[in-house]
């Protein structure tokens, strides 16, 4: 302690008091403020190119009622490529279609819908890459003679395979799961595998010691051991998951899906170019809900593990 | 001395890892040997001397290239199958998922003892090792020192005959281990298992032991047998004997040797 001198513990003294008072919020809190700090500035850039290069801005079409001729044109910025966020916002509120529902209860269903299907597609690669995983790490020889087939799955397109499930399955909802399954068991296997050989060499002569057998090892080493990878996987799965299904809602003719709704919106951009934004900006929501259910189960599963506190959301 | 069958034997036994290959080494050669059975045996040499290797030939972790090692006289193989030993590594190994109670209950588990045994049994380990009230806590809670005390437990839950241990010491600070080598020697007391301890301090093997085998540099060969005759309990005051001195001069004596044997 006598080696810090007096200056650097000033210095110290006072970044503690500048920093103590963010330090106290609640961590989840904090997590909050950043992320709507870091939409506000996403807002504020999108607006700024507007206000740069998108169309003049008409006084009565703002909520602001500024009246406003950008300096610079660029085609990327206009209204009907770039709609005003205000625009986007207020299609929530608005009917789809004449006399129809407002496009919140459209979306929110079709949310729902998909949500849905991405589950079950989720639930049936999580499952399916959980045991290709476990085989894998069992027999080498399946590994080796596997897995170059399993890696070459995941370099054809969704977009190619859909279909054929479709023609396979026949269009419905267990398609779709099928199409959502094929994005979501490759992490799950990959990391499966790499987590049940984590142990330490060490604690499997431990296991040895004990005479335990193959499916004890498994069950109180191995898939413990491999939880944080799988649970690494998962994350990564619950949104692609969401992918999937909605490309899978595509080829199989699904119209009541977020699918459906990005098919629908598309179509009719010219009319209104703020429905395909507000229908990609459902559909992100729901894969940020499914992370983050996936990651409540992976806080509460791994809540006594070392690392568990630190792991960001 | 009784007669009374070893509890470890080794007969002729020889440890050729990679044999036939270009990386073929020889890692013991003609062991023979015999472990009486409440006996507190060191085994010390060089490193890369096959300390280790010895020991995992008793648990059955390897097998011998030739020759035959018996414990409790059955094939070692059938000694394990039985859980007939426990075993401390260098380091922990607790499972992280697993607070200190459970991973203490982890060989009763597998060995189908009831829940309520467990439990009982494993808070008695607790206490011979002074971890009383860290039940619930997680094995990364505690210090090195503590952590090993939860391992050796561990190995004493199924009140095992034969305790073996590789170095379980050697990644502690020499104040943490002389405690360790005195609570270990207190559960030897206490529970009267025979010890088989692998080490490459000198004053932990002289301090612990009633025998010390020391070891020759690869190929692996039992050099000298040095027995311990310090009185039992021992405790501060024994080091500062002579004889302990003694001993520890024969034994480093002997390591010098060993150390010199094949270079």
């Amino acid at each position: 302690m006598s080696e810090v001198s007096p200056a650097t513990a000033g210095q110290d003294v006072a970044a503690r008091h500048s920093v103590t008072p963010v330090r106290t919020l609640p961590r989840w809190l904090r997590r909050v403020l950043a992320f709507l700090l870091v939409l506000a500035l996403l807002a504020l850039a999108w607006e700024g190119l507007k206000w740069l290069a998108g169309d003049p801005w008409r006084p009565e079409s703002n909520p602001f009622g500024i009246s406003h001729t950008p300096p610079f044109r660029a085609k990327i910025a206009s209204d009907l490529n770039l709609p005003h966020l205000w625009d986007v916002v207020e299609a929530f509120g608005q009917p789809s279609r004449r006399n129809g529902p407002p496009l919140s209860a459209v979306l929110l269903e079709a949310a729902l819908f998909t949500f849905r299907e991405a589950i079950a597609g989720f639930l049936l690669g999580g499952l399916l890459g959980f045991l290709l995983g476990t085989l894998f790490a069992h027999v080498t020889l399946l590994e080796r003679g596997c897995m170059p087939y399993v890696v070459a799955s995941q370099t054809v397109p969704i977009l190619a395979i859909a279909p054929m499930v479709v023609i396979w399955l026949k269009a419905g909802w267990i398609s779709v799961a099928v199409i959502a399954a094929y994005l979501t068991f490759f992490p799950v296997a990959i990391n499966t595998l790499r987590g049940l050989r984590s142990p330490d060499p060490m604690a499997l002569e431990l296991m040895h010691s004990y005479a335990a057998s193959r499916s004890e090892i498994l069950w109180k080493l191995r898939v413990p051991a491999a939880l944080p990878y799988i649970f690494t996987a998962l994350k990564i799965s619950a949104t692609a998951s969401v992918v999937g299904a909605i490309i899978g809602e595509l080829p199989s003719g699904i119209r009541g899906g977020l699918g459906g709704a990005i098919l629908n919106f598309n179509s009719f951009y010219i009319s209104g170019p703020q429905r395909l934004w507000a229908a990609i900006i459902a559909s992100a929501a729901v894969g940020i809900a499914f992370y983050l259910l996936v990651t409540v189960a992976e806080r509460l599963v791994l809540r006594s593990r070392p690392l568990a506190v630190e792991e960001g959301v | 001395m009784t007669v009374q069958a070893p509890i470890v034997s080794f007969a002729g036994v020889n440890k050729i890892f990679n044999p036939g290959s270009a990386k073929e080494t020889v890692a013991l050669r003609d062991i023979n040997l015999a472990i009486e059975a409440g006996s507190f045996v060191s085994v010390i040499g060089p490193s890369g001397c096959g300390k280790s290797t010895l020991l995992r030939l008793v648990g059955d972790l390897i097998q011998p290239t030739a020759g035959e090692v018996q414990v409790k006289g059955k094939p070692a193989r059938q000694a394990r199958l039985n859980q007939d030993y426990g075993i401390v590594f260098q380091a922990p190994v607790l499972f992280e998922w697993r607070s200190i109670l459970k991973n203490i209950q982890l060989p009763m588990e597998l060995r189908g003892t009831t829940p309520a045994e467990r439990d009982k049994r494993a808070r008695e380990l607790l206490g011979l090792v002074e971890l009383t009230g860290f039940e619930r806590h997680y094995p990364w809670q505690l210090s090195g020192g503590m952590q090993q005390r939860a391992s050796i437990a561990r190995a004493l839950a199924i009140q095992p005959e034969l305790l073996l241990m590789d170095e379980p010491f050697g990644a502690l600070d020499e104040m943490t281990r002389e405690r360790m080598n005195m609570e270990l020697h207190n559960i030897w007391r206490q529970t009267g298992t025979t010890v088989l301890f692998v080490t490459h301090s000198i004053p932990e093997a002289v301090f612990l032991s009633t025998r010390i085998l020391v070891m020759s540099a690869r190929p692996g060969e039992i050099m000298h047998v040095v027995e311990v005759n310090l009185p039992v309990p021992r405790g501060e005051h024994t080091r500062a004997e002579a004889a302990y001195f003694e001993v520890e001069r024969e034994v480093r004596e002997w390591l010098r040797r060993a150390q010199g044997y094949s270079s």
